[in-house]
């Protein structure tokens, strides 16, 4: 589960984030969209401390993410994380981005790594290139890879920034179907995305974010039968 | 006197004075390249800190070793040091100043090294949860290495030669021993020549060198690539014959 309370956050003068508050509940699959450098990446990222935040509090499955007792480390164990443009580790080879952080961070036994770490891989249909190198996949390949190694330190939430926004259209779909069965299975998800497609069919609720602000809070039919504010609304129509 | 004496040349090119000077030449290049790496590394680190008493130091560091020659700083080792009562052999004193010019070149090529690696997966492997040792040892340095080997391998080539520079503090590397032999035979194009084929030898062989550890570093980065099934344990192997 996940609390955001009131965060608030700056870059110099500029105000990113502002009085943010939301509750995502556990096997929620929550969808965070809004109009360019609205503060969306920026919210997510606060949730596994890879940006820092001034004001309020955000507590994940009971561990606050600025107190000091919280080790970083436990936190983002608990919040895997899937990027806009990958970012495998480009001098391993897939199935040892895979296997890395459970190895060197959870320190799990190499064995049983690799054994989880090569299901993860069939789970996303690519055990067949576990001895390859990221640049011999294709970008929704990469980003299966991706997804399976963050899955790999068995979190409890996962976050997606715009998981698909660097694929080529027909890649898209891939990407979409691990996201989809992972909703299925229960996972809390996280996800910015612009693929509405995906919100309408895959998602609990929906997250409108405009200048830093949650705008809309509501549950995806609502959304999209359009009982949202009008900021959302032009954005949907936009969008669509 | 002749203009070329072959029989000269082919004494000093098989002269075992001239063989060990050129060993010498050799392992000071070694041991100023692995000295040199470590403190460049350190001083690439500190000038990426955000801690201005870790950047500054090392700022004034590299501006002080580029801005100056290699020769005044191995007489201001060599003959500053007694005066601080430190008394170190020319050997010592040689290997300290090549391997403190050095670090401050190196530095330079570290730091371009790291500041290149993308920096999307360093907040990758931050949301995976490595600490910022093991981001720095499992993904930012030996990406950065690949991208080092080829201005590395230059620094190499060069020290090769810049070692003849340690003569002026009188340490009998190849250089040395040539103009000794020179001081009492008067051969000096004989020598030199010797000398110049020595060189020669030493930096085409690590060319050669180079070029390998540059294709192996490499591999990762062509797209027809993997590592092979060969490296496959049997279990991983029937795992990826079952998912095709
Ligand atoms: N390091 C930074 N310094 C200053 N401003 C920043 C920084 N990072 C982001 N911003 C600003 O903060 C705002 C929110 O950025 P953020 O990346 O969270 O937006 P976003 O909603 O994810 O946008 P997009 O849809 O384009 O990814 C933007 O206006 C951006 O310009
Ligand atoms: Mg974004």
């Amino acid at each position: 589960m996940i609390v955001l309370d009131n965060v608030t956050k700056s870059y110099g003068g500029f105000r990113v984030l502002n009085g943010c508050s939301a509750t995502i509940r556990r096997g929620e699959v929550v969808v965070i969209c809004g109009p360019s450098g609205s503060g969306k990446s920026t919210l997510i990222k606060c949730v596994n401390a890879l940006e820092p935040f001034e004001g309020g509090q955000i507590v994940v499955d009971g561990m606050a993410v600025r107190s000091s007792d919280v080790s970083l480390q436990a936190l983002r164990a608990k919040a895997g994380m899937v990027f806009q443009s990958f970012e495998l580790f480009s001098h391993l080879t897939i199935l040892d981005n895979v296997m890395l952080s459970p190895r060197l961070v959870q320190k799990r036994p190499a064995q049983s790594v690799r054994e989880e770490s090569m299901r993860l891989l069939e789970r996303v249909g690519l055990a067949q290139h576990a001895m390859k190198y990221p640049i011999a996949l294709s970008g929704g390949q990469q980003q299966r890879v991706a997804i399976a190694r963050a899955l790999a330190m068995r979190p409890s939430i996962m976050l997606f920034d715009e998981p698909t926004s660097a694929l080529d259209p027909e890649m898209v779909g891939e990407v979409l179907a691990v996201m989809g069965e992972l909703a299925r299975e229960g996972m809390t998800m996280m996800c910015v995305t612009h693929e509405m497609g995906f919100a309408r069919q895959v998602a609990d609720r929906i997250l409108f974010v405009d200048r830093g602000e949650i705008v809309d809070d509501c549950s995806s039919r609502d959304f999209f039968a359009g009982r949202c504010s009008p900021r959302a609304q032009a954005f949907l129509s936009s969008a669509c | 006197m002749q203009v070329w004496n072959w029989h000269g040349f082919f004494t000093y090119l098989t002269s075992p004075y001239i063989f060990r000077g050129a060993l010498v030449t050799l392992w000071m290049t070694f041991a100023a390249m692995v000295f040199g790496c470590l403190l460049g590394l350190a001083l690439a680190v500190m000038k990426r800190s955000r801690h201005r008493a870790l950047s500054v130091p090392a700022r004034f560091y590299v501006w002080l070793f580029r801005g100056t020659p290699l020769l005044v700083q191995l007489v201001v080792i060599y003959a500053g040091l007694p005066k601080l009562d430190i008394r170190l052999s020319v050997t010592a004193c040689a290997v300290i100043g090549l391997s403190l010019n050095e670090a401050a070149y190196l530095a330079e090529i570290i730091r371009a090294g790291l500041n290149a690696v993308p920096p999307g997966q360093i907040a990758a492997a931050r949301a995976l949860g490595m600490d910022e040792w093991q981001i720095s040892s499992r993904i930012a340095f030996p990406q950065a290495f690949r991208l080092i080997i080829p201005p590395l391998g230059n620094s190499v080539n060069g020290l090769l030669k810049t070692t003849s520079v340690t003569s002026v503090i009188s340490m009998e590397e190849l250089m040395q021993r040539s103009q000794i032999l020179v001081q009492d035979q008067f051969m000096v194009l004989e020598l030199f020549s010797v000398a110049a084929l020595y060189y020669l030898f030493m930096t085409t062989a690590w060319d050669f060198l180079q070029r390998r550890i540059e294709r192996r570093a490499e591999r990762p980065y062509r797209r027809l690539s993997s590592a092979g099934g060969a490296g496959l344990p049997p279990d991983l192997a029937a795992a990826s014959r079952d998912a095709r």
